[in-house]
């Protein structure tokens, strides 16, 4: 992970190999990609509004669930569950918030926000126990366990959770004491922003500068040279980074319920956390580069629906475009990789 | 996953709505009939917001092609987007709001919560909501009454019943689906008082093989005469007709939501259809006359949005002067008349 330079010329690289593939799909399906293009820029940064209501709050669970990721990657940790982690911390967020509306609001949105963090903690919690104690591969776990937690909220929504008339597939709303603050009034922004860059910035110094972190990077590198060289408790560095990567990705569920669409609904999340491994990679799994990273891909979900809007580009061409992003990031991700091995930067 | 009020929403291939829809934004200006409404101009602004694809031959396709054809009758400029998660919904209102749109359709009861949000923080914009429950000043829910030709389905069912006995097979036992087979009852009853109705829910709207389930249970049981609210598991349905009737149990069917009749033809005997387009134009005519928002709108028969179909392949099983009472029923429900079982799910509506 040497070569600071590097990250920043793949993920450039990456950009505009999304670009060119794009721009070749688009005239192929009969849409100008220069009025496409004109109108994702701005759709996404057209105006301040859009600026703040549309792209920052698209950020915030890429950001959370990017951090997720890029953590658990950096300490050897494949959390392919950020999806997953992300639902149960959404439904325990809910369940919370439609039980908080006695208490104050100071209280209240804490109470909603430490709920969504635990249930994401604990749903990455039971890969984390099969990886330590059964030695099965986390790939597969936390992938399965995506689609448990999907198919959780879904019957929640028709059944338990159900809001009260019984009549549509969603949960009441949460009480608004429970509703975190807008950090602009007249916008969209909520406080799970502030939340979520904080928090970035954390991750960042503790991974650097905290015997911690330094634990987490050295497992990273080389589990058995951190067992006996540094005389690390691998299986514990291990079993943190998955908590607090769930408990990350958690949190981004909680803070979409809490701060955007105050219910649960069946598909919560367009697929946050498998974007995240992209939002991650992209960023050379570097906490601060992924506040960069997410907000790329907020520009580009964000806009995404204004090409729709404004361009006529139908819904399922947006999506594949946005596939072809997280392709071709994977793609230079790789090549970089092999650059930097050929050039010894990395044993 | 959303959308799924009263089953209309995922569509078989009907090769002409694909090929509509899959025009995207390219909306062909030669497919309308209506000319240009020059009192409008161009100034009107509709937008539509659908949690589906628009190539779906049925719920999201009548949608867009409603669209489409309020940009040809009434010369507006058309915004279509597909939102693909609830936290796109308050987003896309925001959009539409900031950008000066006159109206937009929000297809789909999920839509509700963040339309009564971006009401009053756009006053000048108009939302109507699809199958939704609540009401705002510029926020309406619009309601398709399918319970009117439901009921006339039901006459059409009491009066070629043999046996005495038909059924019903629904996907969920949510109020519009129960309304629609109250109705359904009740028409059964005007024709055919002593009809014995079976009911039977399969707890979703796309599992086929329990439809299919369902309906053979019902034949069982001595049905010769089904009605449907399933959605795509509707197919189990007209199977298990046409296999009974293969099998010297002569089973009727009747289709519901869109015109089903040529799914099985032999077999069915017609359908209770939504005509989604002609509503969508009828709703912006209403914002063009001042005359909407505050109130839910109710599209049905009147409107000629709701309609029954009689199958023409099978016309001729009809009693003598059936077809011609069932006529004369749907008059009586446009002139206000006859009123029509319905059970309600707007807030403070009381059927």
């Amino acid at each position: 992970m040497s070569g600071r330079a590097l990250p920043l010329v793949s993920a450039l690289a990456a950009l505009a190999l999304t670009l060119a593939l794009a721009a070749a799909a688009l005239a192929l399906g009969g849409y100008p990609p220069g009025e496409a293009f004109g109108a994702l820029l701005r759709g996404a940064l057209g105006s301040p509004q859009a600026v703040v209501s549309i792209t920052l709050v698209r950020t915030v669970p890429l950001l959370l669930t990017g951090l997720a990721v890029a953590l658990a990657f950096r300490a050897g940790v494949w959390n392919i569950g950020a999806e997953g982690q992300l639902y149960a911390g959404a439904v325990a967020a809910v369940w919370v918030g439609l039980h908080a509306g006695a208490l104050p609001g100071w209280l209240a949105v804490p109470a909603v926000l430490t709920a969504s963090v635990t249930a994401g903690a604990a749903w990455a919690a039971v890969p984390a126990l099969m990886k330590l104690r059964l030695g099965v591969g986390e790939v597969i776990t936390t992938l399965l366990l995506n689609f448990v937690a999907i198919d959780l909220a879904a019957w929640l929504v028709h059944g338990p959770l159900q809001e009260p008339r019984g009549v549509f597939p969603q949960t009441e709303s949460i009480a608004e004491a429970a509703r975190l603050p807008l950090l602009i009034p007249d916008s969209r922004l909520h406080a799970g922003f502030a939340v979520a860059v904080v928090l970035a910035a954390v991750l960042a110094l503790l991974l650097r500068y905290s015997r911690v972190g330094f634990s987490v990077r050295a497992v990273g590198a080389s589990p058995p040279a951190a067992r006996s060289a540094g005389r690390m408790p691998v299986g514990r560095v291990v079993a943190g980074a998955f908590l607090v990567s769930g408990a990350l990705a958690g949190l981004a569920g909680g803070v979409e319920v809490a701060g955007v669409t105050y219910a649960l609904y069946e598909n919560l999340s367009p697929g946050h956390g498998y974007t995240a491994i992209a939002v991650a990679l992209l960023a050379g799994l570097h906490p601060v580069g992924v506040v960069g990273t997410a907000v790329l891909f907020g520009v580009l979900e964000g806009g995404a629906s204004a090409m729709q809007r404004s361009a006529g580009v139908p819904a399922a061409w947006v999506d594949g475009i946005q596939a072809l992003v997280i392709l071709s990031v994977l793609v230079v991700d790789r090549v970089a990789r092999r650059i930097l091995v050929a050039r010894g930067g990395r044993g | 996953m959303f959308g799924r009020l009263n089953g209309r929403r995922r569509g078989w291939a009907a090769a002409v709505v694909m090929a509509l829809a899959a025009c995207g934004g390219d909306a062909d200006p030669g497919a309308g009939d209506g000319s240009p409404d020059p009192e409008a101009g161009a100034a009107l602004r509709v937008a539509l917001l659908t949690s589906g694809p628009v190539s779906d031959a049925g719920w999201y396709a009548g949608a867009y092609e409603g669209l489409l054809l309020i940009g040809d009758s009434l010369g507006a400029e058309v915004s279509h987007q597909q939102t693909r998660t609830p936290t796109e919904f308050d987003e896309a209102f925001l959009a539409y709001g900031a950008e000066g749109y006159d109206l937009v359709f929000a297809h789909g009861f999920e839509y509700q919560d963040a339309a009564m949000r971006a009401g009053p923080r756009f006053p000048d914009m108009t939302i109507v909501v699809s199958g939704g429950g609540r009401v705002g000043d510029n926020v309406a829910p619009l309601i398709f009454t399918l319970e009117e030709a439901s009921y006339l389905a039901g006459m059409a069912a009491g009066g070629v019943t043999r046996s005495g006995v038909v059924g019903m097979v629904g996907g969920v036992e949510i109020p519009p689906v129960q309304g629609t087979f109250r109705a359904f009852e009740a028409g059964v009853r005007a024709v055919r008082p002593d009809a014995t109705i079976l009911e039977a829910f399969i707890g979703n709207w796309d599992d086929v093989a329990a439809a299919k389930e369902a309906a053979v249970a019902q034949i069982g049981r001595g049905a010769d005469v089904l009605i449907h609210n399933t959605d795509a598991a509707s197919f189990g349905v007209f199977q298990a007709a046409r296999e009974a009737t293969e099998g010297g149990a002569e089973t009727w069917v009747l289709g519901m939501n869109r015109d089903q009749n040529d799914i099985a033809p032999d077999v069915t005997l017609g359908s209770a259809v939504i005509r989604i387009p002609e509503a969508f134009l009828e709703v912006a005519r209403r914002l063009l006359a001042g005359d909407l928002g505050g109130a839910p709108v109710y599209e049905g028969t009147s409107e000629d949005v709701v309609d029954f179909v009689a199958n023409p392949a099978t016309e001729a099983r009809y009693p003598d002067g059936l077809l011609q009472r069932i006529r004369a029923a749907g008059d009586s429900i446009r002139a206000g008349t006859l009123e029509v079982p319905r059970v309600p799910f707007v807030d403070g509506e009381t059927g």
